[in-house]
């Protein structure tokens, strides 16, 4: 143990992000102390992810049915991920990465809770029960998929299904309907989106670091992810399905996520 | 169920704690505050502050890993959703109390090493009964041993300590001050949410009040070496430094020793076991006394 006695840090001004080591950047942007600014910034102000005063835009049967039906995916994608990153958090190598995972649980907690309650909003009485019902087979699937890795104690598999894969395809998605959704929907996905982003550049870089220095699990890493393609290309056919997008928007929403794996250097 | 479960959203969380108590604060306290120079200046008084806090983050990761492994055994989404408020908070604790002992002059890669120099192998046997509950999923002994055993006592001690630095180390009473609220909110989602499962599953009380009996002769074996070790109250006579008489319990704990502050605490985590457990429909078993 160092002898020197020191100061808080915090005594003086919190030094700016891109000034740190890499060490003391990774504890910062792993803190629970920074996620509080971050949310802070966009949640304040707001009930169950919107701004409570906003007036409902009006909807046909049709299209309130077609988004029900939508939200009960995103909802069970948001259980798969709750689960997933709370059986990371045990996986996580280190006390910075359970700290952020923890942040993670947090989130896609709140997720799961503002997709519900926003199917109470619109009329649905019992809305874990309408998820049961309607949530899509790929999605379940997926769902089933994560417990698995978790189940395996496979830190660098879990965390690419979940933080890689899970995280982008709700990234795209979110992303892609937040233009077109009404106007409390839409606001509920685009602060959602902002979580999801920087869970992406967790998975993105704690796994790109791992790649780095565990060549040998490239292949194995690279062959999950074939194996969920089909899930994810699934996943995206029932939601543009879902939404009433054009079939070109598939592709483009496919070219979107497969970005993301690209970055990794497992395309291919 | 569902009524209640909805004091326990996140959206309740959110309003409750980032946005109320902690607001303004970093780690935990103010920006402005820090260690007072009288433990900061005094070799002894530092250690012994390290050697409390390493308790601290062994308890919290306990914890952490606890709450968030419940969250897969949890048998609804309103249960899952408000341990995942309370992983969140685990986490938190373990980065304040950790932050804490690097304004302690711990250097950060020296960390594991210190924690593993001092943590309380008592405290390390306490928690590795819960973690077996929790490994194997069983929901019911988890929350019992997390959310009315470990939290129960947590909060005692917490309470305890929050007393005795209140006018000494307003920084740490700071700290403390926001932990014990949030243990105030897990210890009330364990009475509420675990009556209906024990109601439900009677054949279940022997095996989870045999639980609580270990962990709570683990506990008080914790206090007893904890209390043990402490150098802090002689060091403070030893340099003439008046102890601050606050008020625990009823008790002065500036004019009680060490063995009965320990007997105290142990007394006051005991009893409220007691009162816990029977709300929510368990027989309290009094443990070995290490």
């Amino acid at each position: 143990m160092s002898d020197a006695k020191r100061r808080p840090p915090h005594d003086t001004i919190r030094p700016e992000l891109h000034d740190l080591d890499k060490s003391a950047f990774l504890e910062e942007v792993h803190s629970f102390e920074f996620w509080f600014q971050a949310v802070e910034g966009y949640l304040a102000e707001t009930t169950y992810g919107h701004d409570p005063e906003m007036a409902e835009d009006p909807l046909s049967d049709e299209d309130r049915e077609r988004l029900i039906g939508v939200l009960c995916n995103y909802c069970a994608g948001e259980s798969a991920a709750l689960e997933t990153a709370a059986g990371l958090v045990s996986l996580a190598p280190n006390r910075m990465t359970k700290v952020f995972l923890s942040t993670q649980v947090a989130d896609e907690g709140r997720h799961l809770e503002v997709f519900l309650h926003r199917l109470g909003e619109l009329g649905v009485e019992n809305p874990e029960s309408e998820v049961a019902k309607r949530a899509s087979p790929s999605m379940l699937a997926f769902k089933d998929k994560l417990a698995e890795l978790v189940a395996g104690r496979d830190w660098a598999s879990a965390l690419f299904a979940q933080n890689v894969a899970l995280e982008s395809l709700e990234f795209v998605v979110f992303g892609r309907h937040a233009k077109t959704a009404d106007r409390v929907t839409a606001q509920i996905l685009e602060r959602v989106v902002k979580d999801e982003r920087r869970h992406m550049g967790f998975g993105e870089n704690e796994l790109g670091r791992y790649l780095r220095d565990t060549p040998d699990s490239r292949s194995r890493i690279h062959d999950l992810r074939v194996e969920l393609d089909h899930l994810v290309d699934a996943t995206l056919a029932d939601t543009v399905r879902h939404l009433g997008l054009p079939a070109d928007d598939q592709k483009e929403l496919g070219r979107m996520y497969r970005e993301s794996i690209e970055r990794l250097g497992l395309l291919g | 169920m569902a009524d209640f479960l909805n004091a326990y959203s996140i959206q309740n969380w959110l309003e409750s704690c980032p946005q109320a108590y902690l607001e303004d604060t970093v780690f935990g306290h103010s920006s402005d505050e820090h260690e007072p120079d009288l433990i900061m200046e005094n070799e002894v008084l530092r250690h012994d502050a390290i050697r409390t806090t390493v308790a601290l983050v062994v308890g919290e990761r306990c914890a952490l890993a606890a709450s968030s492994g419940l969250i897969n055994a949890a048998p609804d989404e309103g249960s899952k959703r408000f341990l995942a408020t309370q992983t969140l908070d685990e986490a938190r604790h373990v980065e304040v109390f950790t932050q804490r002992l690097y304004d302690l002059g711990v250097a950060k890669e020296d960390l594991e090493s210190v924690i593993a120099q001092h943590a309380n192998p008592n405290l390390v046997k306490f928690a590795e009964l819960l973690l077996e509950k929790v490994d194997k999923r069983d929901f019911l002994a988890g929350v019992v041993g997390q959310n009315i055993v470990l939290e129960g006592m947590a909060f005692s001690v917490f309470e305890m300590m929050h007393v005795m630095n209140a006018a000494m180390n307003p920084k740490f009473a700071h700290t403390l001050q926001g932990t014990i609220a949030d243990e105030r909110r897990h210890v009330g989602f364990g009475e509420n949410r675990i009556g209906s499962l024990v109601r439900d599953n009677p054949a279940r009380k022997p095996e989870i009040e045999k639980m609580q009996k270990e962990m709570s002769y683990w506990m008080l074996a914790t206090f007893s070496q904890a209390f043990r070790d402490t150098s802090a109250v002689d060091e403070l006579e030893r340099i003439g430094q008046e102890r601050t008489h606050s008020n625990y319990q009823g008790a002065d704990l500036g004019k009680l020793s060490t063995n009965e502050m320990e007997a105290l605490l142990g007394d006051t985590v005991l009893k409220e076991f007691k009162v816990r457990l029977g709300r929510i429909g368990l027989d309290y078993q009094s443990p070995d006394r290490p």
